[in-house]
């Protein structure tokens, strides 16, 4: 580390999110500003100097000598997370390191993996790993008027209300393609600001074909689920548990396979509206 | 001696009721399990003092249902396989699962047990994975089925 202190640091910026502090500095002007989309949804600057973890990003200046390569580097405190000459390569292995890091670190939330939407005053949430199609349920969801919370991370308060982790929504359009980022406001949808109840979740895997057709799931089977997508349950397994327990007092899980996300999403709306109905009744 | 010989629920696991069904996490091997009712219910029993025929008729009073001695004892080897119970000294003899099956009767009276098991995941299983031919710092960070070869996802 202190071979990094050492460094000139042009810009630095200390910021706290859900709890979690941490510290980013770059040895260049005009860098940081590059940086400040892809903090976590809802940062706030810190006064405070002392945080969990410091990212120092490196960018290399100066002319490119004859056969020599110029690389960027990110640390993680004293550990490199990533090198490359494509400075927005190395900013979005940030990205991804800082928000993996505050779900691992924050103490007074619990970050379960799934996509969330709100509808009619309930969150909708879809546990699942990368890849599963979470982000494409999401859209679609949004596309029929659901708001939009996150398609990363349902992040859940010790009341067992779901908060928005409302970051652009990296949609892929081919698994070995990189994402491209959409706001919700871009793709038409508003991004909810207000804490959630959690009203279904929804255990699904994606099969060409397959005809969306949920069983219902018990409330034990449906919580093990959380826990499978529950980011920090080997370092904080009481509250992990705790925060369940609340989470899904009146919930309803179904299970399924499948198919087109377009039919999956007016159906999985439509059995909420259903439910909401019968809870009236 | 006997006593060591009577199940024994496993104290330095969490537990959390969710309705009638019971989660446990396992601290030591980070394994989350569900038990269903009758499961919940048979691993509550496990105090180390009741033998399964005592445990069958406890059961049948807290249900107002006969709990045949084969459910308990079919609930017994799944806990015992979720290593949910103390492990005996002397290894206990055990009908199999499926003589314990074949013994209970065809119409139950209530629902057979059933725990059900997930490994806890790690903080890197758990978040989203780096897609193709993006930056990495090990194989654990990409996306299956790529590999982290010189920091990137290949």
């Amino acid at each position: 580390m202190k071979k990094l202190d050492r460094l000139d640091w042009a810009e630095r910026l200390t910021l706290s999110a859900f709890g979690v502090r941490a510290g980013v500095r770059v040895n260049a002007s005009g860098v940081l500003p590059h940086v400040l989309p892809l903090l976590p949804p809802g940062w706030k600057k810190s006064p405070r100097v002392i945080v969990q973890r410091l990212y120092s990003l490196v960018v290399a200046q100066g002319c490119e000598r004859a056969g020599m390569r110029r690389l960027h580097v990110l640390y993680a405190n004293t550990m490199p997370v990533a090198r490359d000459a494509a400075l927005d390569q190395v900013l979005a292995a940030l990205e991804t390191d800082l928000h993996r890091y505050t779900a691992e670190a924050a103490s007074d939330m619990t970050f379960l993996h799934a996509g969330v939407v709100g509808w009619q005053g309930r969150a909708i949430v879809f546990p699942g790993r990368s890849l599963s199609g979470k982000t494409t349920l999401v859209r679609e969801m949004l596309r029929l008027g659901a708001t939009y919370y996150s398609d990363e991370f349902a992040v859940v308060d010790s009341s067992g209300l779901v908060h928005p982790f409302a970051r652009p929504l990296g949609i892929r359009e081919d698994s070995s393609y990189p994402q491209t980022k959409y706001t919700a406001e871009r793709l038409g949808a508003a991004s909810g600001v207000k804490p959630l109840p959690l009203g279904m979740a929804v255990i699904c895997k994606y099969e060409a074909g397959a005809r969306w057709q949920p069983a219902l799931l018990s409330q034990g089977q449906g919580a093990l689920e959380l826990l499978a997508n529950s980011v920090a349950v080997r370092s904080q397994p009481h509250q992990t548990l705790r925060r369940l327990q609340k989470l899904v007092r009146h919930s309803v899980f179904v299970q399924g396979t499948r198919g087109e996300a377009q039919e999956a999403a007016a159906a999985i709306l439509n059995l909420s509206c259903a439910r909401e109905r019968l809870e009236t009744v | 001696m006997k006593e060591r010989q009577f199940p024994r629920a496993r104290l330095d696991c969490l537990s959390r009721e969710f309705g009638d069904e019971v989660l446990v996490y396992d601290l030591q091997r980070d394994i989350g399990h569900c038990l269903n009712s009758t499961a919940a219910a048979t691993w509550k029993l496990c105090d180390g003092n009741s033998c399964p025929p005592q445990i069958a008729r406890t059961l049948s009073r807290q249900l107002s249902a006969r709990v045949d001695e084969s459910v308990v004892l079919l609930a017994l080897d799944q806990l015992a396989d979720a290593h949910l119970l103390v492990e005996p000294e002397v290894p206990i003899e055990r009908p199999s699962r499926r003589v314990a099956i074949r013994r209970i009767a065809v119409v139950a009276a209530i629902a057979l047990p059933l725990v059900t098991s997930i490994v806890a995941p790690t903080p890197a299983q758990a978040a989203s994975c780096v897609p193709f031919n993006q930056l990495c710092a090990n194989n654990g960070q990409c996306c299956p089925p790529f590999l982290c070869v010189l920091n990137r996802c290949v």
